[in-house]
Protein backbone atom coordinates (compact mmCIF):
# COMPACT_ATOMS: atom_id res chain seq x y z
CA UNK A 1 0.00 0.00 0.00
CA UNK A 2 1.45 3.68 -1.00
CA UNK A 3 2.51 6.22 2.15
CA UNK A 4 0.36 8.52 2.78
CA UNK A 5 1.89 11.81 3.28
CA UNK A 6 0.39 14.98 4.15
CA UNK A 7 2.01 18.61 3.78
CA UNK A 8 0.54 21.27 5.32
CA UNK A 9 0.97 24.54 4.99
CA UNK A 10 0.20 27.65 7.37
CA UNK A 11 -1.19 31.14 7.53
CA UNK A 12 -0.40 33.49 5.11
CA UNK A 13 1.44 31.51 2.49
CA UNK A 14 -1.26 31.25 -0.15
CA UNK A 15 0.18 34.08 -1.14
CA UNK A 16 4.14 33.69 -2.00
CA UNK A 17 5.27 37.01 -3.55
CA UNK A 18 7.13 38.25 -0.59
CA UNK A 19 9.87 35.66 -0.78
CA UNK A 20 10.86 37.53 -3.69
CA UNK A 21 13.36 39.73 -1.20
CA UNK A 22 14.97 36.32 -0.50
CA UNK A 23 15.62 35.41 -3.41
CA UNK A 24 12.86 32.93 -4.52
CA UNK A 25 11.73 34.70 -7.02
CA UNK A 26 7.81 34.38 -8.33
CA UNK A 27 7.34 31.75 -6.63
CA UNK A 28 3.16 30.29 -5.97
CA UNK A 29 1.99 28.10 -3.81
CA UNK A 30 0.71 26.27 -7.53
CA UNK A 31 4.33 25.41 -8.31
CA UNK A 32 4.98 24.49 -4.89
CA UNK A 33 2.11 22.26 -5.04
CA UNK A 34 2.91 20.68 -8.38
CA UNK A 35 6.31 20.17 -7.56
CA UNK A 36 5.79 18.37 -4.26
CA UNK A 37 3.00 16.00 -6.53
CA UNK A 38 6.08 15.34 -9.07
CA UNK A 39 8.03 14.49 -6.42
CA UNK A 40 5.66 12.11 -4.79
CA UNK A 41 4.42 10.90 -7.07
CA UNK A 42 8.21 9.51 -8.92
CA UNK A 43 8.78 7.71 -5.63
CA UNK A 44 5.24 6.07 -4.98
CA UNK A 45 3.94 8.18 -1.81
CA UNK A 46 0.37 9.60 -2.05
CA UNK A 47 -0.05 12.95 -0.94
CA UNK A 48 -2.38 15.82 0.30
CA UNK A 49 -1.01 19.35 -0.38
CA UNK A 50 -3.57 21.65 1.80
CA UNK A 51 -2.91 25.68 3.41
CA UNK A 52 -4.97 27.09 5.79
CA UNK A 53 -4.94 30.57 7.24
CA UNK A 54 -7.35 29.75 10.12
CA UNK A 55 -5.98 28.08 13.37
CA UNK A 56 -9.42 25.68 14.17
CA UNK A 57 -8.91 24.46 10.68
CA UNK A 58 -4.80 23.90 11.14
CA UNK A 59 -5.55 21.80 14.27
CA UNK A 60 -8.03 19.43 12.71
CA UNK A 61 -5.15 18.56 9.79
CA UNK A 62 -2.96 18.07 12.24
CA UNK A 63 -5.11 15.51 14.46
CA UNK A 64 -5.75 14.53 10.70
CA UNK A 65 -2.25 13.77 10.53
CA UNK A 66 -1.46 11.81 13.42
CA UNK A 67 -4.54 9.51 12.70
CA UNK A 68 -4.14 9.08 8.58
CA UNK A 69 -0.93 9.61 7.64
CA UNK A 70 2.47 7.75 8.12
CA UNK A 71 4.80 11.36 7.62
CA UNK A 72 4.08 15.02 7.94
CA UNK A 73 5.70 17.74 6.08
CA UNK A 74 4.78 21.47 7.90
CA UNK A 75 5.61 24.90 6.60
CA UNK A 76 4.36 26.65 9.44
CA UNK A 77 4.97 30.32 8.36
CA UNK A 78 3.55 32.64 10.59
CA UNK A 79 1.43 30.15 13.33
CA UNK A 80 4.43 29.60 15.31
CA UNK A 81 4.63 33.14 16.43
CA UNK A 82 1.10 34.22 15.87
CA UNK A 83 0.10 36.07 19.34
CA UNK A 84 -3.40 34.15 19.21
CA UNK A 85 -1.82 30.28 18.71
CA UNK A 86 -1.74 27.74 21.69
CA UNK A 87 1.44 26.77 21.57
CA UNK A 88 1.01 23.76 23.70
CA UNK A 89 -1.81 22.68 21.88
CA UNK A 90 0.42 23.14 18.50
CA UNK A 91 3.61 21.21 20.01
CA UNK A 92 1.21 18.63 21.36
CA UNK A 93 -0.41 17.48 17.79
CA UNK A 94 3.47 17.36 16.60
CA UNK A 95 4.74 15.23 19.20
CA UNK A 96 1.69 13.08 18.79
CA UNK A 97 3.02 12.77 15.18
CA UNK A 98 6.73 12.27 16.02
CA UNK A 99 6.01 9.99 18.90
CA UNK A 100 4.01 7.18 16.75
CA UNK A 101 7.45 6.94 14.89
CA UNK A 102 6.07 8.87 11.82
CA UNK A 103 8.42 11.46 10.11
CA UNK A 104 7.55 14.53 10.64
CA UNK A 105 9.74 17.56 9.28
CA UNK A 106 9.45 21.37 9.66
CA UNK A 107 10.06 23.44 6.29
CA UNK A 108 10.55 27.05 5.35
CA UNK A 109 11.05 28.44 2.12
CA UNK A 110 13.50 31.16 2.96
CA UNK A 111 16.23 30.48 5.95
CA UNK A 112 14.10 31.98 8.86
CA UNK A 113 17.05 32.74 10.68
CA UNK A 114 19.03 35.50 8.32
CA UNK A 115 18.10 39.05 9.13
CA UNK A 116 15.18 40.10 8.32
CA UNK A 117 13.21 36.77 8.01
CA UNK A 118 11.93 36.58 11.63
CA UNK A 119 8.68 35.20 10.98
CA UNK A 120 9.25 32.50 13.70
CA UNK A 121 10.89 30.23 15.19
CA UNK A 122 11.24 26.31 14.87
CA UNK A 123 8.97 24.01 16.78
CA UNK A 124 9.22 23.14 20.06
CA UNK A 125 7.84 19.62 20.42
CA UNK A 126 9.49 18.09 23.77
CA UNK A 127 9.59 14.68 22.79
CA UNK A 128 10.10 12.78 19.21
CA UNK A 129 12.06 13.78 16.47
CA UNK A 130 10.97 16.31 14.45
CA UNK A 131 13.84 17.33 11.15
CA UNK A 132 14.26 20.61 10.38
CA UNK A 133 14.77 22.81 6.28
CA UNK A 134 14.82 25.90 6.02
CA UNK A 135 15.88 27.91 2.76
CA UNK A 136 16.07 26.15 -0.32
CA UNK A 137 12.98 27.88 -1.56
CA UNK A 138 10.59 25.21 -3.18
CA UNK A 139 13.22 22.86 -2.94
CA UNK A 140 12.95 22.87 0.86
CA UNK A 141 9.89 20.61 0.14
CA UNK A 142 12.30 18.55 -2.38
CA UNK A 143 14.88 17.79 0.19
CA UNK A 144 11.81 17.05 3.01
CA UNK A 145 9.85 14.52 0.38
CA UNK A 146 12.84 12.64 -0.09
CA UNK A 147 14.00 12.59 3.67
CA UNK A 148 10.11 11.07 5.04
CA UNK A 149 10.72 8.45 1.79
CA UNK A 150 13.91 7.65 3.11
CA UNK A 151 12.85 7.71 6.69
CA UNK A 152 9.60 5.12 5.79
CA UNK A 153 11.28 2.91 3.74
CA UNK A 154 14.13 2.18 6.74
CA UNK A 155 10.55 2.13 9.40
CA UNK A 156 8.52 -0.60 7.20
CA UNK B 1 30.45 21.46 -8.97
CA UNK B 2 32.86 21.48 -5.64
CA UNK B 3 31.34 20.89 -2.46
CA UNK B 4 33.65 21.15 0.95
CA UNK B 5 31.76 19.05 3.41
CA UNK B 6 32.90 20.39 7.23
CA UNK B 7 32.38 18.92 10.32
CA UNK B 8 33.33 20.22 13.45
CA UNK B 9 34.75 18.63 17.08
CA UNK B 10 33.33 15.36 18.25
CA UNK B 11 31.70 14.14 14.59
CA UNK B 12 34.91 11.76 14.58
CA UNK B 13 33.01 10.08 17.62
CA UNK B 14 30.25 8.98 15.17
CA UNK B 15 28.34 5.53 15.84
CA UNK B 16 29.67 5.59 19.66
CA UNK B 17 29.16 8.74 20.92
CA UNK B 18 25.45 8.97 21.89
CA UNK B 19 23.65 6.52 19.64
CA UNK B 20 20.30 7.12 20.38
CA UNK B 21 21.34 10.84 19.31
CA UNK B 22 23.26 10.97 17.04
CA UNK B 23 22.73 7.07 15.04
CA UNK B 24 24.74 4.49 14.62
CA UNK B 25 26.50 5.42 11.47
CA UNK B 26 30.24 6.06 11.52
CA UNK B 27 31.92 9.38 10.24
CA UNK B 28 33.38 6.78 7.59
CA UNK B 29 30.15 5.60 6.04
CA UNK B 30 28.54 9.29 5.79
CA UNK B 31 31.74 10.16 4.15
CA UNK B 32 31.90 7.37 1.56
CA UNK B 33 28.52 7.68 1.21
CA UNK B 34 28.73 11.46 0.65
CA UNK B 35 31.76 11.26 -1.94
CA UNK B 36 29.79 8.51 -3.77
CA UNK B 37 26.45 10.79 -4.00
CA UNK B 38 28.69 13.24 -5.30
CA UNK B 39 30.12 11.02 -8.01
CA UNK B 40 26.99 9.92 -8.97
CA UNK B 41 26.26 13.49 -9.88
CA UNK B 42 29.81 14.53 -11.27
CA UNK B 43 30.73 16.61 -8.09
CA UNK B 44 33.79 16.55 -5.99
CA UNK B 45 33.05 16.35 -2.97
CA UNK B 46 35.81 17.09 -0.03
CA UNK B 47 34.74 15.33 3.32
CA UNK B 48 36.49 16.97 6.25
CA UNK B 49 36.45 16.59 10.48
CA UNK B 50 38.92 18.94 12.71
CA UNK B 51 38.23 19.22 16.66
CA UNK B 52 39.69 22.74 15.87
CA UNK B 53 38.07 25.80 15.49
CA UNK B 54 41.00 27.51 13.96
CA UNK B 55 41.51 24.77 11.83
CA UNK B 56 37.83 24.94 10.61
CA UNK B 57 38.21 28.54 10.11
CA UNK B 58 41.27 27.90 7.73
CA UNK B 59 39.26 25.26 5.64
CA UNK B 60 36.48 28.17 4.81
CA UNK B 61 38.90 30.51 4.25
CA UNK B 62 40.93 27.93 1.61
CA UNK B 63 37.48 27.30 -0.03
CA UNK B 64 37.17 30.79 -0.48
CA UNK B 65 41.05 30.33 -2.30
CA UNK B 66 40.25 28.12 -4.11
CA UNK B 67 36.74 28.86 -5.55
CA UNK B 68 34.76 26.38 -3.85
CA UNK B 69 31.05 26.55 -5.24
CA UNK B 70 29.17 24.84 -2.10
CA UNK B 71 30.22 24.84 1.72
CA UNK B 72 28.28 22.49 3.86
CA UNK B 73 28.99 22.65 7.43
CA UNK B 74 28.24 20.86 10.67
CA UNK B 75 29.79 22.79 12.94
CA UNK B 76 28.48 20.74 15.90
CA UNK B 77 29.60 22.34 19.18
CA UNK B 78 30.97 24.97 17.74
CA UNK B 79 27.52 26.03 16.23
CA UNK B 80 26.67 27.87 19.62
CA UNK B 81 29.86 29.51 20.58
CA UNK B 82 31.79 30.16 17.23
CA UNK B 83 31.81 33.88 16.06
CA UNK B 84 35.03 33.15 14.33
CA UNK B 85 33.16 30.38 11.91
CA UNK B 86 30.65 33.29 11.50
CA UNK B 87 32.50 35.79 10.00
CA UNK B 88 34.63 33.16 7.75
CA UNK B 89 31.53 32.06 6.43
CA UNK B 90 30.21 35.77 6.30
CA UNK B 91 32.84 35.98 3.65
CA UNK B 92 32.54 32.83 1.53
CA UNK B 93 30.97 34.10 -1.99
CA UNK B 94 29.41 30.53 -2.76
CA UNK B 95 26.43 28.64 -1.11
CA UNK B 96 26.22 27.92 2.44
CA UNK B 97 24.43 25.14 3.98
CA UNK B 98 24.39 24.46 7.70
CA UNK B 99 23.33 20.97 8.82
CA UNK B 100 23.25 18.90 12.19
CA UNK B 101 22.37 15.39 12.53
CA UNK B 102 19.80 16.11 15.56
CA UNK B 103 17.69 19.15 15.71
CA UNK B 104 19.21 21.54 18.16
CA UNK B 105 16.33 23.36 18.72
CA UNK B 106 14.32 20.01 20.50
CA UNK B 107 17.36 19.72 22.42
CA UNK B 108 19.12 21.58 25.43
CA UNK B 109 18.68 25.65 25.77
CA UNK B 110 22.40 25.96 25.04
CA UNK B 111 21.76 24.55 21.10
CA UNK B 112 18.77 26.91 20.53
CA UNK B 113 21.66 29.75 19.51
CA UNK B 114 23.35 29.23 16.35
CA UNK B 115 26.25 32.14 15.30
CA UNK B 116 26.32 29.81 11.63
CA UNK B 117 22.50 30.12 11.02
CA UNK B 118 22.46 33.57 9.89
CA UNK B 119 25.78 33.58 8.08
CA UNK B 120 24.29 30.91 5.48
CA UNK B 121 21.91 30.45 3.18
CA UNK B 122 20.08 27.33 4.55
CA UNK B 123 19.53 24.93 7.07
CA UNK B 124 19.40 21.52 7.45
CA UNK B 125 18.57 19.46 11.01
CA UNK B 126 17.11 16.15 12.19
CA UNK B 127 17.41 14.01 9.54
CA UNK B 128 19.78 11.61 10.85
CA UNK B 129 23.35 10.72 9.34
CA UNK B 130 20.99 10.62 5.85
CA UNK B 131 20.95 14.47 6.14
CA UNK B 132 24.04 14.50 4.05
CA UNK B 133 23.36 12.29 1.09
CA UNK B 134 20.25 14.22 0.87
CA UNK B 135 21.68 17.55 0.96
CA UNK B 136 24.54 16.20 -1.65
CA UNK B 137 21.50 15.06 -3.93
CA UNK B 138 19.75 18.28 -3.63
CA UNK B 139 23.22 20.11 -4.42
CA UNK B 140 22.50 18.31 -8.09
CA UNK B 141 19.14 19.00 -8.68
CA UNK B 142 19.36 23.10 -7.75
CA UNK B 143 22.25 23.29 -10.20
CA UNK B 144 20.11 21.20 -12.93
CA UNK B 145 17.36 23.88 -12.85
Amino acid sequence: MKKKLLIINGPGLSDLSNFNEFGHDNLTLEKVQKKCLETCDSLGISVDFCQTDDQAELSNYLLKASKEFDALIINPAAYSNAASLDPDLYASNIEAMANQKKPVIEVHIANIFQKGVNINSPIKASEGNVGFVSGFGIHSYDLAIRAVNKQLSQKS
Amino acid sequence: MNIFVINGPNINLLGSREPEIYGHDTLDSISKECIEQGLKDGNNVKFMQSNYEGEIVEWIQSAIKEKIDVIVINAAAYTHTSIAIHDALKSFPGLKIELHISNPHLRESFRHISFVSPAVDAVVAGLGADGYSHVIELLADLQRS
